[in-house]
């Protein structure tokens, strides 16, 4: 075979191959297969799955999946918690007049906040409570937020004996799993934030009663620590600012 | 011999010259205006929903901090869209027979997601992260408008590429304090020029370079 034979077939070949390349290309687009950059073969956000019997494509983890430095070990700090809770303890119960059972002690509930009460950490909760709290609260504790105005029931001030009393683990039971006609907040606030919530509750406490007892100690210490190295809570679920996206 | 072109002829083949450059010329125009009329970006257009929720009840009324429903707009790249749980923090007491409110019950009854109607979808291949737009000092006003005054909730920019770019070039002209990123009451000029000049430096926000790269939004 003589090489302009070949260089000429070679050619034929490569001609047969772009002719059917295109004509290929042009039945997937009038088949209605086409890659849109606009619209592309992935899930965004909350994006809606044809795949999932319920629509959903962002799943549930499975349950009793732990996802890494997530463990939550610390009893204390993710449930407001003390370490072994006497299942008998009896908490004290009266009854108002408007038939509400009202509970006057807590006795599971840890009695110290488990990480550094900073002047970041009380700002921060500030921050939160304006966001997750005031609603219903009002600005400073009085029960008086705008959707109480609305007509939801009126939870109790923040400053009478019972709740100047209260334990801060109570505090965050209640924002993590309810308590009466509030809801869990668990899983709009991150752990850390519920208590920079709580101390600024304490904050607001102090603030009508700048003569009681109320003390602000933690186990984790120290109310003397620098700013600096108390911005960083101990724990590991972190600040939710700084938590970026990803597993929780 | 007769000519094949009378003499009017010259003035007909100037004319058209002229007016085909003209119409190519006004048929462009027409083109770029058609782009960014809201008949094609969708600006403007108010979107219906399955249940009609008002943001300007809610944030404009009663001052609900955006936060409360879209919870991760400070750490992740979607704002964040709430659960039907949310919704019953208030509705399981507040208008909790209003038939007008049965989606959600029916939402959280039978555990099925609302299935809401995307107001801001950007192409797919923007990336577009709000937490880092919230961290540098860019209000929820300056992008979304002002929300607390929308029974129905419509796109205020037209989300083309220009708008976006009309920032990425000169960020301190719409940055504003972190502290007012939220607050829907801000406008432009409660903040001077230096200090958002200022603001620009204490934010770390990139050069104008790094802002309007092509990877920068296009990876």
């Amino acid at each position: 075979m003589s090489l302009n034979k070949r260089n000429e077939r070679r050619l034929y070949l490569r001609s047969a191959l772009i002719l059917a390349a295109v004509c290929g290309l042009l039945l997937t687009e009038a088949c209605g297969v086409r890659s849109d950059m606009q619209d592309q073969p992935r899930y965004d956000a909350y994006e809606k799955s044809d795949f999932f019997a319920d629509g959903r494509s962002s799943r549930d983890y499975p349950e009793g999946t732990v996802a890494r430095g997530h463990l939550e070990d610390n009893k204390a700090f993710f449930t407001g918690k003390i370490d072994n809770p006497d299942p008998n303890a009896q908490a004290a119960t009266s009854t108002d007049a408007n038939g509400n059972t009202v509970v006057s002690s807590f006795p599971n509930a840890v009695t110290e906040f488990p990480l550094p009460v900073t002047k970041e950490l009380i700002d921060r909760g500030e921050d939160r409570y304006k966001i997750y709290c005031m609603v219903c609260h009002g600005q400073f504790g009085d029960g008086d937020g705008m959707v109480v105005r609305r007509g939801f029931p009126k939870p109790p001030t923040y400053h009478d004996d019972r709740l100047r009393n209260a334990p801060v683990g109570h505090f965050f039971d209640v924002i993590t799993n309810g308590w009466g006609k509030m809801n869990s907040y668990g899983y709009q606030v991150q752990a850390a934030d519920r208590w920079a919530i709580v101390a600024y509750i304490r904050a607001l406490q102090l603030s009508r009663n700048p003569d009681s007892n109320l003390k602000m100690t933690s186990t984790a210490n120290s109310n003397t620590a620098t700013p600096a190295a108390a911005a960083k809570p101990q724990a590991p679920a972190a600040n939710g600012a700084t938590n970026k996206g990803g597993a929780k | 011999m007769a000519q094949i072109f009378r003499k009017s002829a010259n003035n007909i083949a100037k004319i058209s010259m002229v007016s085909v450059v003209l119409l190519a010329g006004v048929g462009f125009y027409a083109w770029t205006q058609l782009a960014r009329s809201s008949y094609l970006t969708g600006q403007y257009l108010e979107i219906q929903q399955p249940v009609q929720f008002s943001h300007k009840h809610h944030v404009g009324d009663d001052g609900i901090d955006c936060r409360y429903c879209h919870q991760t707009v400070e750490t992740t790249a979607s704002a964040g869209m709430p659960s039907t749980q949310t919704c019953m923090n208030c509705h399981s007491q507040l208008w909790a027979d209003a038939p007008y409110l049965e989606p959600i019950r029916a939402s959280f009854r039978d555990n099925k997601p609302i299935q809401w109607n995307r107001v801001h979808d950007l192409p797919e291949y923007v990336y577009f992260n709000h937490s880092i737009h919230i961290a540098k000092g860019v209000g929820c006003s300056t992008c979304h408008g002002p929300v607390d005054k929308m029974p129905t909730v419509y796109e205020e920019n037209t989300l083309q590429m220009e708008w976006c770019i009309q920032c990425h070039r000169e960020p301190e002209k719409f940055i504003r304090p972190r502290s007012e990123v939220f607050n829907m009451a801000y406008r432009p000029d409660d903040t001077d020029q230096a200090t958002r000049d200022q603001l620009k430096v204490d934010y770390k926000i990139r050069s104008r370079e790094m802002l309007t790269s092509c990877s920068t939004c296009h990876r």
